[in-house]
């Protein structure tokens, strides 16, 4: 079905103010533009419109060689951005029929979820800025640097590392980076409580957020919605459990689900979800060997076999799926890129409508976008 | 091409002009602050204590030209103790959410950034004040005005030592509540005149405010004018002898403190400008020093509300004199002090506020203004009521 492309003024309704929200619009995290009518400060109608930051990823992709595809799905979700490589990764190495050692799983994993908490880290400090509480910003985005130095250490670059690749990750770990990990968990963990009292604890946060935004379970799943959005109105769907990729299938983990739907039930699973991350990588870091091999034997020249694979995996806002056409050539046929934010901001409509200005903020800011991965 | 090296525990940190993280300097901040409130107290004693008590010295004040002399004086004095306290808080309130924030806060102009204010209030100076085609020119040109004038006349009642006053009005509490409303219409008209959404719905967001918290904050001034016995502040600081008005009156206060803190546009009620939601509320449209006002008054405000909840609820000057007369100048000079320190520890406490909590939704606070505080500050109002007629049998 197609819903309404923009928003007119009815003839002669004087109690109706048609407002464009964004794409400058400071809690449009990025470039959404979202045209609203409100009746005071209640909304009437709304109607997003995406597409400000499209660069084409999926076309480019298809001229370039499979090492090099990697760099660009760093760039989609770039909150996350590791994240990002290891759905192109794995479906490649299928295609290619690499055997990954059990070392680089559990590294791949280990910097998996240490992206999972920097993601979440950013959600929550501009969640909270779109409330109006400045100061969890900076405590987030204090700790998200030490997650970034250590990629930094490792990787070389702080967001966008390009670390991951076929068969494996591309250099071995630094020295340190056992010992940083396991210092951030610590550190990070003395940190969850004040997050806790500053956020799901403060009554003011729990009266914007309780009942606000209720997305019903049958709606989250008719609009594709995935991810913490998902699992907060009450479907236990996570890839990692589903289609257990990487080291997941030996690790023990909870997916953290509520059933209530509204913003502070995604909030609350975020919250947990980053316990859980704490969890998985102190798990991953006793298993991984120190030493050893960080990558499998993978011929210089990618040419995967003639077919077609798609993988999912599951980032910080959802399933992330990447489809893979092969036509035996070092480059792709086509490579389709199924982002989760894209599909959690069809809720936009549902939600907002009905909702007072202020909430659709609090909305906006619970399903999390990210317009490098909402356009691509 | 070789391989890229491992960027190994590097860690290049850029040179700052004038802040060296690695030598953090702390003491030269607290001196910073000890001579920001030397400052600020002798403007004090200088606008409501010295300038008065030098023309009554000479008896100027009996002439009708002395008295407008002392007018004027007065008024420039007024205007610069409020951009001095303007200045200071501005500064301060960086600093200290910095402080809570794990950062530095403003470090460059000026040993540990105390300059930065300056700067800032130059930069604007030296900014177009540009207006849109489609606003409103005279209430838009006018709106700021009334801002700051409002802010500016609350501080001609605002008692600081016994005597030290520059209007003592015997209507002091009226008086505060009229002119304090005033500058809300300033924000209303801001909002409405500049011909943009944003700015509309933040003056739509002022208005719904304005009349929410206004009747609870006149209720819980009204209490202390029953208890006190008086509408003028002086007589209220001075009822406050034998115990201050926070224990009898305690619901009146609390109405006043979650009411000035809505009258602020402090952070859990700062709808009209609430950034994330509103861009910039009711002055987006302005820039310049027009801007300059709004931002201005604002601070005036934080250091006025406070002031006036000291002189409601905690004894205003009051303090251990160490023997010195009552009335004489030496005694002005330490209990503006006194005076100035609970201040201070109120600015603090609502800098506290502003840096921890989220923004509440506008029907929230109406909620809150009409269903929780309104009851509140009528009990408060009973309460008082009942305590002045037990204290008169007595």
């Amino acid at each position: 079905m197609r819903g309404p492309t923009t928003v007119e003024p009815v003839p002669g309704r004087t109690d109706e103010l048609i407002i464009n929200m964004g794409p400058q619009h400071p809690a449009t995290h990025g470039v959404l533009k979202v045209v609203i009518g409100v009746e005071g400060e209640r909304i009437t109608r709304a109607v997003p419109h995406i597409g400000f930051l499209h660069r084409n990823h999926e076309k480019i992709e298809e001229a370039r060689t499979y090492p090099q595809i990697i760099t660009y799905t760093d760039r989609m979700d770039y909150v996350s951005g590791l994240q990002n490589e290891l759905p192109f990764i794995l479906a490649v190495e299928d295609l290619l029929g690499v055997e990954v050692p059990q070392r680089a799983k559990l590294i791949r994993t280990i910097f998996f979820e240490l992206f999972r908490i920097a993601s979440h880290l950013v959600w929550l400090g501009t969640g909270m800025l779109d409330l109006g509480a400045i100061t969890p910003f900076l405590y987030t985005f204090r700790d998200r640097e030490m997650i970034l130095e250590i990629t930094e250490k490792t990787a070389g670059a702080r967001m966008l590392p390009n670390y991951f690749t076929f068969g494996g990750v591309r250099r071995d770990v630094h020295p340190d980076f056992f010992k940083d990990v396991a210092h951030f968990l610590d550190f990070f963990e003395t940190r969850l409580p004040d997050y806790y009292a500053l956020v799901l604890d403060s009554p003011v946060f729990q009266a914007r957020a309780v009942g606000v935004g209720v997305l019903s379970r049958e709606r989250a799943i008719a609009r594709g919605a995935s991810g913490p959005v998902l699992r907060a109105s009450g479907v236990a769907y996570d890839v990692r459990k589903a289609e257990p990729y990487d080291a997941y299938p030996d690790l023990e983990f909870q997916v953290p689900t509520r059933t209530e739907g509204d913003v502070f039930a995604r909030f609350w699973v975020r919250f947990k979800e980053m316990e859980e991350s704490v969890k998985i990588i102190r798990q991953a870091l006793e298993k991984v060997p120190k030493t050893g091999p960080y990558k499998g034997k993978v011929p210089p020249r990618v040419k995967p076999k003639p077919g077609a694979r798609y993988r999912a995996v599951e980032i910080s806002r959802g399933h992330l799926g990447t489809y893979v056409v092969s036509d035996g050539s070092e480059r792709p046929l086509r490579v389709k890129h199924r982002s989760p934010s894209f599909a959690n901001l069809q809720l936009i409509p549902d939600l907002f409508v009905g909702a007072r200005f202020a909430d659709a903020i609090a909305i906006l800011s619970s399903l999390d976008p990210v317009f490098g991965e909402v356009d691509r | 091409m070789s391989r890229m090296p491992l960027p190994a525990d590097r860690l290049v940190q850029p040179k700052l002009v004038g802040y060296d993280p690695t030598r953090p300097r702390p003491w030269l901040e607290r001196l910073a602050y000890t001579l920001f409130f030397a400052a600020l107290w002798a403007m004090v004693i200088l606008a409501y204590g010295a300038v008065p008590a030098l023309f009554r010295r000479f008896g100027w004040l009996s002439t009708t030209a002395g008295f407008l002399a002392y007018a004027v004086v007065e008024a420039v004095l007024a205007f610069l103790l409020a951009a001095v306290v303007a200045l200071i808080l501005i500064v301060v309130l960086r600093k200290y959410l910095g402080k809570v924030q794990e950062r530095v806060g403003p470090m460059h102009y000026g040993p540990a950034g105390v300059f930065q204010t300056v700067f800032d209030a130059l930069k604007l100076l030296g900014k177009e004040d540009f207006a849109p085609k489609r606003v409103d020119w005279l209430i838009f040109r006018i709106a700021p005005a009334i801002v700051f004038v409002s802010a500016f006349l609350l501080m001609v009642a605002l008692p600081v030592a016994g005597g030290w006053v520059m209007a003592d009005l015997n209507v002091g509490l009226l008086y505060i509540v009229a002119v304090s409303t005033l500058g809300a219409y300033g924000v209303v008209l801001g909002g409405l005149s500049q011909g943009n959404k944003w700015g509309l719905l933040g003056g739509f967001r002022a208005g719904a405010q304005l009349v929410s918290y206004e009747v609870p904050l006149a209720l819980a001034l009204l209490a202390v004018g029953v208890y006190a016995g008086s509408l003028r502040l002086s007589d209220i600081v001075e009822h406050q002898y034998g115990v201050w008005h926070v224990v009898p009156l305690f619901l009146s206060f609390v109405v006043y403190l979650v009411a000035s803190i809505a009258e602020l546009k402090a952070t859990p009620f700062d709808l009209p400008e609430a950034e994330s939601e509103l861009v910039a509320g009711y002055n987006t449209e302005y820039s310049g020093m027009s801007f300059a006002f709004f931002f201005l008054a604002e601070f005036v405000e934080l250091f006025l509300l406070p002031g006036f909840m000291v002189v409601l609820f905690f004894g205003g000057w009051h303090g251990p004199l160490f023997g010195l007369a009552p009335g004489s100048f030496a005694a002005g000079v330490l209990q503006s002090l006194y005076f100035l320190i609970k201040v201070a520890v109120w600015v603090w406490i609502f800098l506290w506020i502003r840096a921890t909590l989220p923004r509440f939704r506008d029907d929230q606070l109406m909620d809150l203004a009409w269903k929780g505080l309104l009851p509140l500050a009528l009990v408060g109002l009973l309460v008082a009521a009942f305590l002045r007629m037990f204290l008169e049998v007595l």
